[in-house]
């Protein structure tokens, strides 16, 4: 592709739209045409530039030419001059008044400026409930030319050729599975919507169906059409029960519609969706899993092949397609597989939806162009680390995944270099953890997960699951054993070699991970029997500071276990005996006083509680030297104490 | 008696072939001594082959034997004598005689496959019978609801997940008899209803609270602190996770990621979620739910 | 409702146009308030019938109030759009009944933005 010499930016924020921006993208792109130009000129679809006031606008780049009030009329002189003869047209521009803005444009804020909004387009603009909205904003627009106009085989070839990538985890191409199916001979076909979303800290699946659910039924009715299928299944997990509302909202309005059910918009094409709950296990998402449970059989997984776009649900081939990536699929449609496949990297392409969640400032949800680099996603649209902690990792993939240290942080986001790092795609759950976040815990805690997780057909995952766990658990109480980092890798490993289904192959990633990355933390945990985060609770000791403390009562009131003694005015005594770690007192010691601390390691063992109460003023008085044995460097743990308000000492 | 006393045989009889009879067996054979297994049953395998899992590690019981069965039956050194029951046992350690009685068995044992034809076409006895089913009564509580459900589902496709989500649902659990109805209705073994049952985290076939208590263990939720608030309802209600109050009012539960993790950490109780839940607003929280019981 | 045939969809797109936009339309100003399920764990539903006893107050019959799903930016919940003609759309976020008062008085009103509580002006970036 040759270089390009001009960039338009075309605004096709609400208003601009409504002053008709489609109506002079077109225009625009058949002049280009027109001159050969479109290999020098392209056209970029921007989100709202703040100056409603005189769209529809465009701004040139990289002069920054700005042309308001455009009018498809004036579009050939326009092109004319300005992009052929290089003479900007001084008629149509327009100057912004230099106006001082207290408030940012939203293009300006790293958050949302970073974000490219394909499949989560309609997200907070339009009303899920109706579907003339999504109509309004060019909803089902790609049924509208896929149905008269294109053969299966040619949306197929489409989405080949877009090299649009499954989301659902694996990354599997998604044209080359609609042409298995479709090469099947063997009919009823099916199409299943996966939106059963199991990996804990992942949820973008539900977002879409609570804020665009025709997205979802438009890109799987152009999926059945491709592959010749009549019905099709959505499956979504039953802890989401506003998204199972919205969705069967929208699609008995399809229905009203005429765009389900017979004969969709005057073709011969017949299509409907039925939605199927989920009932609370994740191995479920698994897809031959899936199938098993819509037809009501145990769910476990099978043996692939055959693959269900051969042999799926009930017997028949089946296309099984995450939710985003079928999403997808109507945009790739309407705008070409060209323009689809110039973002992304070369092996990814578009964007990706992520949930960015746990210790960062800005979580939420995102969509952003595959390719990323991590930093941008933790500091400049995450926003940082809450409390200016520091950055220690992030979780991607959920529990099969693992976790990217802080030291890769350029690390491209994309299906390869995520798994080459050790972790995987996942369906774009992104927990990110500051240094109070303890790996060893981490471990233990998604090893917990798949243990309970694992529907018990394989040995290796079954009981490999069980082995782990009993590992990591003594680990994190201070049993662990020289060599028990090398078993766990060695165990891994031959769990990842001998499970069947992608539960089992994938669950000792969260422990290679760490362990490749924070081996430290699990020799810590083992030789000196610490904790350096200070989360492990058999590792830990709550300590009051009598240097800090004034004797408010407060955590006293608060233990549940009444393991605090003291009186007001008198410094307060933790009995290491009752305690049960429970981490109350050291949330309710407001942050000025900052008296409750934790201790590990040789602290914590060697910790002398005071022997008795005694008087705040007294202590004070004691000289320091005889306080030595009492003293350690405060130790505080930042909570959320925003959205509690800070607690008063009375 | 004529035989030599001191004279040491080496080879050793293993009474009974369940599972530890064959592994007996087994390591004897693997130590090179010769091994006469014998078992009163027509087959080896015992009361393991009966079995679905084992205690405590949950195993498969036919994934631990299978493979056992498979070396015995291959071991050039173990032998098998099935049907047989001991009769007399003569000498001493090390040079035993045993007297077996083996009953007779019509079946040539090295051409049979176990398909159990003959078994299910013996004219006169073993003869499986299909058994008759009483027809199932419902509790006036659960009829009307189930029957309604039932009749709605029955005749989609893959009608029993539909079916346990409704029950389950209607009664926040799963009463035994309905099990048996839907059985008798849909046509599924009661067995493989239960396995169902079991095996999905949202079912429970023990009766639950009115409200349901879904405390977020979710990983965003679990970096965040769920598990002490976890602990703190646990501590109001007095009842441990999966467990229910006495009074049938709450049942605490953990569950995975309820989809709010921008709101860490999360509790769902019935459908309605609280983001940003901390320690000191679970008593708000429950006293909500006190009023409305 | 008759099903549509691929004319008639257009022609019901061109019609629901002026729905969501607002120049198109009779409307001078529209309120979505975002309500995903972060959103109503947050307290929107109150937003909701906040921002509607306020037009009612004011007994305005041009300003529309919709609901849509979360937009994002789930930790700052909850959330509304506000947008009037010819003006790019402002997000405000945190809210409270107390602030929706003060945001319609000022930005639906008066026209000006509440600029302590916006985050951000115009939307974000298309494909
Ligand atoms: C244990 C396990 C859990 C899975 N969970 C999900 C899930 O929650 N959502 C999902 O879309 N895919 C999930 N998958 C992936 C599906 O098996 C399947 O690959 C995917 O739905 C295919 O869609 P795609 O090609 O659009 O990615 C899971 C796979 C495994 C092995
Ligand atoms: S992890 Fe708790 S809501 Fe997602």
């Amino acid at each position: 592709m040759a270089v390009r010499r001009i960039d338009l930016m075309l605004c096709t924020g609400t208003g601009c739209v409504a002053g008709g921006a489609f109506r002079i993208k077109d225009t625009i792109e058949n002049e280009i045409t027109k001159y050969g130009l479109q290999n020098e000129v392209s056209v970029v679809i921007t989100g709202c530039n703040g100056s409603c006031g005189q769209g529809p606008l465009m701004v040139v780049q990289p002069d920054g030419i700005f042309y308001g009030w455009l009018k498809p009329e004036d579009i050939p002189f326009l092109v004319q001059e300005h992009f052929l003869k290089g003479r900007p047209v001084k008629r149509l521009m327009f100057v912004p008044l230099e106006r001082k803005e207290p408030v940012p444009l939203m293009s300006n804020i790293p958050f949302f400026q970073k974000q490219m909004l394909i499949v989560l387009r309609n997200k907070g603009i339009i009303d899920p409930e109706k579907i003339d909205e999504y109509i309004a904003r060019d909803g089902y627009t790609a049924i509208e030319k896929v149905l008269p106009l294109m053969k299966p085989d040619e949306v197929i070839e489409e989405i080949m050729r877009s090299g649009l990538r499954g989301r659902g985890g694996a990354g599997f191409p998604t044209g080359r599975k609609w042409k298995v199916c479709s090469d099947e001979r063997k009919f009823p076909k099916y199409i299943i919507g996966n939106c059963d979303e199991g990996d804990p800290g992942a949820y973008m699946d539900r977002s879409l169906f609570e804020s665009d659910p025709h997205s979802v039924i438009e890109g799987m009715t152009i999926a059945a059409y491709a592959i010749g299928a009549s019905r099709g299944y959505i499956y979504v997990r039953t802890e989401y029960p506003l998204a199972i509302r919205r969705m069967q909202i929208a699609l008995s309005q399809a229905r009203d519609y005429g765009l389900l059910g017979k004969k969709i918009l005057g073709s011969d094409f017949d299509f409907d969706v039925e939605i199927r709950e989920g009932s609370g296990a994740f191995v479920c998402g698994e897809e031959t899993s899936l199938i098993h449970s819509i037809e009501g059989k145990s769910p476990e997984p099978r043996q692939r092949p055959p693959f269900p776009a051969q042999i799926g649900i009930w017997g028949c081939p089946t296309v099984i397609n995450n939710v985003e990536t079928l999403a997808t699929v109507p945009v790739i449609i309407n705008r070409g597989a060209d323009w689809f496949s110039k973002i992304g990297t070369a092996t990814s392409k578009g964007t990706k939806i992520f949930s960015l969640v746990g210790k960062i400032n800005n979580t939420g949800l995102i969509e952003v162009p595959m390719g990323i680099a991590l930093r941008e996603i933790i500091y400049e649209i995450g926003g940082g680390i809450p409390k200016n902690k520091k950055f220690k990792a992030v979780q991607t993939g959920g529990p099969s995944g693992g976790c990217i240290p802080n030291n890769l942080i350029g690390l491209p986001i994309d299906y390869e270099s995520l798994t080459k790092s050790g972790s995987m795609m996942g369906s774009g759950g992104m927990i990110v953890m500051d240094e109070d976040t303890c790996m060893v815990d981490v471990a233990k805690f998604f090893i917990q997960f798949t243990n309970d997780e694992s529907c018990g057909k394989c040995t290796a995952c079954r009981d490999g699951s069980e082995a782990l766990l009993e590992v990591l658990t003594r680990i994190s109480e201070g049993e662990g054993k020289e060599g028990d980092v090398e078993f766990l890798e060695e165990l891994g490993l031959a769990i990842k070699d001998a499970s069947m289904c992608g539960l089992g192959t994938t669950l000792p990633n969260p422990i290679l991970s760490t362990v490749r990355y924070f081996k430290d933390e699990y020799e810590a945990h083992i030789r000196e029997k610490q904790c350096p985060a200070r989360v492990c609770k058999k590792l830990i000791k709550y300590y009051v500071d009598p240097d800090r403390c004034v004797g408010c009562l407060l955590c006293v009131k608060t233990c549940p276990v009444s393991a605090i003694k003291g009186e007001l005015k008198y410094i307060h005594i933790i009995d290491q005996s009752l305690c049960t770690k429970c981490g109350q007192c050291l949330e309710i010691c407001p942050p000025r006083i900052a008296a409750v601390t934790k201790l590990t390691g040789k602290e914590a063992r060697e910790l002398q509680s005071l022997p008795g109460p005694i008087p705040v003023a007294e202590w004070k008085k004691t000289k320091s030297a005889s306080k030595g044995d009492f003293r350690f460097t405060p130790y505080r743990e930042e909570t959320d104490r925003e959205h509690r308000g800070d607690n008063e000492v009375p | 008696m004529n035989r030599d006393q001191s004279r040491k045989v080496g080879s050793a009889m293993v009474v009974g072939g369940g599972i530890a009879g064959m592994q007996a067996a087994l390591d004897l054979a693997e130590s090179g001594i010769k091994v006469y297994l014998i078992d009163n049953k027509p087959a080896i395998g015992g009361v393991m082959s009966q079995l679905d899992k084992t205690f405590p590690t949950n195993d498969c019981a036919m994934c631990i034997m299978a493979p056992r069965l498979v070396a015995i039956g291959r071991h050039k050194d173990i032998e098998v004598i099935t049907l047989a029951d001991i009769e007399k046992i003569d000498g001493g350690p090390g040079n035993f005689r045993i007297t077996l009685n083996k009953k007779a068995r019509y079946v040539d044992e090295a051409t049979c496959t176990g398909c159990g034809t003959c078994v299910s076409n013996c004219p006169t006895s073993n003869r499986v019978q299909p058994v008759q089913k009483e027809k199932i009564e419902l509790q006036p509580e659960f009829k009307e609801k189930v029957i309604e459900i039932v009749e709605s589902n029955k005749n989609r496709d893959g009608p029993l997940m539909p079916i346990l989500q409704q029950i389950n649902s209607a009664f926040n659990y799963l009463p035994e008899n309905t099990l048996n109805y839907i059985s008798q209705e849909t046509g599924y073994p009661l067995a493989h209803i239960l396995r169902i049952a079991t095996f999905y985290s949202a079912f429970s076939i023990v009766p639950r609270g009115k409200h349901i208590v879904n405390v977020c263990m979710g990983t965003t939720c679990y970096v965040r602190g769920s598990e002490r608030l976890m602990e703190r309802f646990s501590d109001l209600l007095k009842v441990k996770p999966e467990e229910t109050t006495p009074d049938m009012m709450y049942t605490l539960k953990g569950v995975r990621c309820i989809g709010c993790c921008g709101l860490a950490p999360a509790v769902m109780v019935g459908d309605t979620v609280f983001g940003k839940v901390t320690i000191k607003d679970v008593p708000d929280i429950l006293s909500k739910y006190k009023k409305t019981a | 409702m008759a099903k549509l045939t691929i004319d008639e969809l257009r022609k019901k797109r061109e019609e629901a146009r002026k729905g969501i936009y607002l120049r198109q339309g009779e409307f001078k100003g529209k309120i979505i308030v975002h309500m995903g399920t972060c959103g109503v764990a947050a307290g929107a539903r109150q937003i909701v019938s906040a921002f509607m006893e306020e037009i009612e107050e004011s007994g305005r019959k041009d300003v529309m109030l919709t609901t849509s799903g979360c937009a994002g930016l789930c930790s700052r919940e909850p959330m509304a759009t506000v947008e009037t003609l010819n003006t790019p759309p402002v997000k405000y976020i945190d809210l409270t009944p107390d602030k929706v008062k003060k945001i319609f008085k000022t930005h639906i009103m008066e026209g000006n933005i509440a600029a302590e509580y916006a985050i951000g002006i115009g939307s974000e970036r298309g494909g």
